[in-house]
């Protein structure tokens, strides 16, 4: 089975680009990007299940960067990466919707842990989506055009 | 670092002994201004108006003497002239109403002499004189029916004035006595009725007056001879010393200045001149009896001025002392207060740096711990390495994480204390909290030989406040104190709890047998990065955090140390914390 895919996002390239060598050994498929305009841009054009964002970056920050990817209205998941003392935007962006936060450094373990959570709630989501949307569809089979499209694209 | 440490302390030392200095100079220098200011604000006033009422009180009550001596004068000259117009009307009344020749019968001048005398014996002799000189009569105790007056001196005044009444004089009869003469003409022949005054009833109307234990009455001629004796110093005939002055209209009043020698102190003076004779009556009193009334007030003002100055300079040490002393406090106080600031503005500044380092620090750190992570995969994927090698490596990589977790440690220290932390307000038995916490240390420590000694005060009300701060308190308390054991074979801490409800809290205090504080040291255990521990194990950070969060809980906290006998920590708790540190917590609960 293939593991979850993962949109990686911190300003620190040696730590994505290991980050990524570490999870793939681990089986997930990982897309390392540097900066939270990236992070958009690759969720515009591709799927994810989750995504692991650091708060602290240089121009668009970690929040700001939450804000926008709610904005899209996907399934995906996000996990908080952050350091000790953020622990109060990390609280922050868990009531914005992120799934979880993690604080830096942090053991390889742990972030597979919570990587395996956040993925197994968005399955979760998606799965009674479409079990709610079957339904509609039986009631009413109008509204099958939009079974299969993007959550976005219901809008 | 030491010395440098060492060589800024004790300039800083330096500085608050000389601010010290400054400071008592200051005081001393307030003191005295205050002072004078007061003493010239009361004193002045009070002696210009002493001097004001001494003045106007002299004056009036001069005033008032002069006058009353006025009236005495002017009372006495009337009663003499009353005597003497009243000898001289009988006199005349006399002489007009009988005939030369009636008179010149001495029988018939006997019965006159009679008349006049028969209430009072006013005259004690009575002549008739023609106009020759020659007695025509004489009714009298001496024989002078010879003696010729032609040439006598009041002879020819009665002659020219009609009236005469003379000085007294000694005459045949060698006691001093006075006459009185009046003239009539009949017929174109002038005669003269020529009386002597009873001198005894004259003098004692004049000599028997005494006013006061120092004044007397006299009379004087204008040559200045007594015509009464005075009470004092001279007899009636003598010369007075006193100057006349020439005639003059009404009554005179003089302030005679003591003599050189004393014998005749300051004296007041009144003097008025009779009519008929030119006669001047004195009357004298020494000015400190005349005026002992206005002395007496003087005195009174001055003793009372005396006592306010004494009453002003007393209220006056006491106020200044007083507002001294207020002044003293201020400073203390305000001294107390920038010491709290400088010390949380140290903790303010060190916390932003620190917080910052940290972060930066946290990067790396990750990256690290990635790096090894990859080794380790790449040692679990690769099967074909050499077993030793493997292991080594295995063990290096891990002593790379412990170090990692150290770091983190540090760092997140340093983060924890200089965060904003959110406080979870719970109900706390202290008690029960301070055992949790002794047992999670017990263990440990009972291999470095210390045992822990509880007193814990039973019935402690419970108290609000944040037991994960608390617990961190405590923690680095203790953790310090077992430290302080270091070289020590054992020890022992005493852990004590009591309440106060006076200051509505409970106090806890830290007592260990360790090493102890120095002195110099004392002051600045609380400051982050103090530390007297060697590199990699004290952090210095530890009371810096206890300082914080005690504070922030609305406590306080005192060290107390004397070198290797040991260390007591007091710490102070209320029964509730700050209400702005329940209404933050509040805030963040609704967030
Ligand atoms: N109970 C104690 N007995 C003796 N010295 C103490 C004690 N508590 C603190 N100190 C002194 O205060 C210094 C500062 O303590 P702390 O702020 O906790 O930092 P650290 O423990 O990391 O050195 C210590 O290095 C030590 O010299
Ligand atoms: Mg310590």
């Amino acid at each position: 089975m293939i593991g979850a895919r993962i949109l990686l996002v911190d300003d620190e390239v040696v730590f994505t680009k290991n980050m990524a060598k570490l999870l793939t050994n681990r089986g997930y498929v990982v897309t390392p990007v540097n900066s939270g305009d990236s992070a958009i841009r690759e969720l515009e054009e591709n799927d994810f299940d989750v995504v692991v964002l650091d708060l602290k970056m240089p121009g668009m920050d970690g929040i700001t960067t939450l804000k926008e990817i709610k904005k899209l209205g996907l399934f995906t998941e996000t996990l908080i990466l952050t350091g000790h003392g953020a622990i109060d935007t990390a609280l922050e962006a868990t009531k914005l919707g992120a799934y979880d936060y993690l604080t830096k450094p942090c053991e390889i373990d742990e972030l597979v842990a919570k990587i395996e959570g956040a993925w197994e709630k968005k399955d979760d989501a998606q799965k009674d989506d479409i079990q709610e949307k079957i339904k509609k569809v039986v009631e009413s089979p109008s509204s099958a055009f939009s079974l299969f499209g993007k959550k976005k694209s219901k809008k | 670092m030491e010395g440098r440490e060492a060589i800024h302390t004790s300039t800083h030392d330096a500085h608050i002994e000389e601010l010290r200095e400054r400071r008592k100079h200051y005081y001393a220098r307030f003191f005295r201004r205050f002072a004078l200011l007061i003493i010239a604000f009361f004193l002045v006033p009070l002696f210009l108006v002493g001097w004001g009422i001494n003045t106007y009180y002299t004056k009036f009550a001069t005033a008032r003497m002069t006058n009353s001596f006025h009236a005495l004068v002017d009372n006495h000259r009337k009663i003499i002239e009353l005597f003497l117009g009243e000898r001289s009307s009988k006199l005349h009344l006399t002489a007009h109403t009988h005939s030369r020749d009636y008179l010149a019968q001495v029988s018939n001048l006997a019965h006159v002499f009679e008349m006049i005398n028969l209430e009072q014996s006013s005259i004690t002799d009575l002549g008739v004189i023609d106009e020759h000189g020659r007695h025509l009569a004489y009714i009298g105790p001496y024989d002078l029916m010879d003696k010729n007056y032609t040439n006598a001196f009041w002879f020819k005044e009665v002659m020219k004035k009609g009236l005469y009444i003379s000085d007294m004089f000694m005459g045949f009869r060698k006691i001093p006595h006075f006459i009185m003469a009046v003239t009539r003409t009949e017929n174109g022949e002038t005669w003269i009725l020529r009386a002597t005054i009873n001198t005894e009833v004259f003098r004692s109307l004049v000599e028997n007056v005494t006013i006061g234990k120092t004044g007397e009455v006299y009379l004087l001629n204008q040559q200045g001879i007594f015509q009464t004796s005075p009470r004092f110093r001279g007899k009636i005939m003598e010369k007075s010393p006193f100057p006349v002055e020439s005639f003059h209209e009404g009554t005179r009043i003089r302030i005679l200045d003591a003599d050189d020698q004393k014998h005749i102190p300051r004296q007041i003076v009144a003097q008025t001149w009779l009519k008929e004779p030119h006669w001047m009556l004195v009357v004298k009193q020494d000015y400190s009896e005349a005026f002992s009334d206005v002395n007496h007030a003087n005195r009174a003002t001055l003793v009372f001025l005396l006592l306010s100055a004494i009453a002003t300079l007393i209220v006056t040490v006491i106020i200044t002392k007083h507002m001294v002393a207020v002044i003293r406090r201020r400073d203390a106080e305000a001294d107390q207060l920038s010491k709290q600031l400088m010390q949380a503005g140290k903790l303010a500044s060190v916390g932003e740096l620190s917080a910052g380092v940290a972060h930066e620090i946290n990067n790396p750190l990750a990256i690290i711990l990635t790096e090894r992570q990859i080794l380790l995969d790449l040692v679990g994927q690769t099967p074909s390495l050499d077993e030793e090698f493997k292991k080594e490596l295995v063990e290096s990589l891990s002593q790379v994480d412990v170090q990692v977790q150290r770091c983190k440690r540090i760092t997140h220290n340093l983060l924890r204390f200089s965060r904003r932390t959110t406080s979870v307000i719970e109900t706390v038995n202290l008690n029960e909290f301070l055992r949790e916490v002794i047992e999670l240390v017990e263990r440990e420590a009972k291999t470095s030989g210390i045992t822990f000694i509880p007193e814990l005060e039973e019935g402690l009300p419970p108290l609000l406040t944040d037991p994960s701060q608390l617990q961190q308190v405590f923690l680095n308390l203790i953790t310090n104190a077992v430290d302080a054991h270091d070289g020590k074979p054992y020890g022992s801490i005493h852990i004590s709890t009591r309440s106060d409800d006076e200051n509505e809290g409970v106090e806890v205090v830290f007592a260990d047998t360790g090493s102890g504080i120095s002195q110099k040291n004392l002051e600045k255990v609380f400051d982050p990065f103090f530390t007297t521990k060697p590199v990699g194990k004290g952090t210095g950070l530890g009371l810096s955090i206890c300082y914080s969060i005690i504070k922030r809980l609305g406590g306080d906290v005192s060290v107390q140390s004397e070198l290797d006998k040991g260390t007591v920590f007091t710490i102070f708790l209320p029964y509730s914390p700050p209400s702005d540190l329940q209404e933050s917590m509040n805030e963040e609960l609704e967030v």
